[in-house]
């Protein structure tokens, strides 16, 4: 028995989406992910995927996986150890397998969690998914104003979130709110969290925008100022205590603003595993898009246990003897695991350095230069780019993007 | 804490969206819950496998017997580990 078993997987079984967030963490080059399933050889190295190479089941369904391929990664995760799945995306409603899916996981006796919009979630879809055991729903909002709300998701969106709350709660499934935080909407912070108040829901989540993937293109506009980061820690300090016992409020930190990194993923390869629309099987979401050197492995061709365990991604950063100065000589090395492999990458072009948000990181001064840069830009929403989707031929329908 | 607050005829439970399930690895007995996931020491595992309906009273008397522990002093470790859980919004009370 190996000393890891992983405990959470993350289930990417789309990256379509009907909202188009300009934090989303997905990765920004879809092709790249589509020409892995044209030529997994070839894979990331190549550019856009010529229609030639396109297999026809990458056409119709952009290459995700079936709902039998993901009925036995589900089996091969719980059989790993794996006590929680997280159904996510993109929009996983998106797929309409999704309550066979659900049912799957409680087969396999997971906790299944659904990270949703929203969008999509008719009162006889959130019946189903109770049905097929669907244990918690996390719906994101972009803020509690409807205008701001629309315009964050480039979409109208927000009314029909607060019918779909009202569905989660009546279905009896426990609804979480999830918040990104950034700074068009980190000023209604009270606000947000009396929408959690509400609409009756267990367990807030305050996410402070992290830097991947379309968040990390659109930075400059979404990174809140020091002034702003302070206020919203106080008030979300103050609603823990105020509304302990009634809502579980998760507040993750801002952490160019820290001066310690976060302890990403608690160790690499250590609890979680994610896998994206096409099998791809990465330590974090985010890998394969901050760390192009790394390769993945798919579960088309290999089995889950073998990847945890043997695959060279895997194990590239697990324990600590990879770690560089001055992680290697340091007594948090066991506790912040030398921060995150996917901001290493971003911001140094080296994964295997320390997070520069470490104040003994050398390069400290990259995400320095990023807060002294926060006030120049007076940046607004048109200077932001939205998420788009894969392209590929859909029948999904996507909510109309506001002009 | 305010562990003496909850009257002893109430009925401690799981709250929605949390389950008590055994890690088929481990053989431990473990919370599920939104977040994350909770592995419980024996004195909690004991506890909530009886939160299902029973009062906070018959619960302390059961554990009692079971371990012929003086209930006096069980009550408290109850209470107290209860209190917790609540403060954790992972137990609430019918």
């Amino acid at each position: 028995m190996s000393a890891h078993r992983p405990y959470a997987l993350l289930a990417e079984i789309t990256h379509r989406c009907p909202l188009h967030c300009p934090y989303c963490s997905n990765p920004t080059d879809y092709c790249r992910a589509t020409a892995s399933v044209a030529d997994p050889e070839a894979g990331r190295r190549s550019a856009c995927p010529t229609t030639a190479l396109t297999p026809a089941h990458a056409k119709t369904n952009y290459g995700e996986l079936s709902t039998e391929e993901w009925q036995r990664v589900i089996r091969e995760a719980a059989a790993l150890g794996v006590l929680q799945i997280g159904f996510s995306g993109g929009e996983p409603l998106a797929r309409r397998d999704l309550p066979e899916l659900v049912r799957a996981a409680r087969e396999a006796k997971l906790y299944s969690n659904l990270i949703t919009s929203g969008i999509g979630l008719d009162d006889t879809r959130v019946r189903a998914l109770r049905d097929a055991g669907l244990d918690s729903v996390q719906l994101s909002f972009q803020s509690d104003d409807a205008d701001l709300a629309d315009k964050i998701a480039g979409a109208h969106a927000h009314e029909r979130k607060l019918d779909v709350a009202a569905n989660i709660r009546a279905a009896g499934i426990a609804l979480s709110l999830n918040f990104v935080i950034h700074r068009r909407n980190i000023d209604r912070l009270p606000q947000m969290i009396e929408l959690a108040e509400v609409l009756g829901a267990g367990r807030v989540e305050l996410a402070n925008v992290q830097f991947y993937g379309w968040a990390f293109l659109n930075r400059a506009v979404l990174l809140p100022t020091r002034e702003q980061v302070d206020r919203a820690r106080n008030i979300a300090t103050a609603a823990k205590t105020r509304l302990a016992g009634m809502i579980d409020i998760f507040y993750v930190l801002p952490d160019y603003y820290e001066t310690r990194p976060k302890p990403c993923l608690s160790g690499w390869g250590q609890r979680y595993l994610t896998v994206n629309p096409i099998g791809d099987v990465l330590p974090c979401s985010t890998a394969s898009s901050a760390i192009p050197e790394l390769r993945f492995e798919n579960v088309r061709t290999r089995d889950l246990d073998w990847i945890w365990r043997e695959s060279e991604s895997f194990n590239r950063f697990r324990g600590t003897q990879w770690m560089p100065e001055p992680c290697r000589s340091c007594p948090q090395k066991e506790i912040d695991f030398g921060g995150c492999r996917c901001q290493a990458a971003l911001l140094t072009e080296n994964a295997a350095n320390t997070d520069p948000v470490c104040e003994f990181s050398p390069n400290r001064a990259i995400v320095d230069e990023v807060l002294r840069n926060v006030h120049s830009s007076r940046n607004h929403a048109h200077d932001w780019t939205y998420r788009i989707n894969p392209s590929a031929p859909s029948s999904f329908e996507s909510s109309r993007a506001l002009a | 804490m305010r562990t003496t607050a909850i009257s002893g005829s109430a009925q401690p439970r799981l709250t929605n969206g949390v389950r008590l399930q055994t890690d088929s690895i481990t053989g431990k007995s473990v919370l599920l819950h939104p977040e994350g996931i909770i592995e419980l020491n024996e004195t909690a595992h004991e506890i909530l496998s009886r939160c299902d309906g029973r009062t906070l009273d018959e619960i302390v008397q059961g554990l009692a017997q079971e371990y012929d522990a003086d209930p006096k002093a069980l009550a408290t470790d109850v209470r107290e580990t209860l209190a917790d859980l609540h403060q954790r919004r992972l137990i609430e009370y019918a």
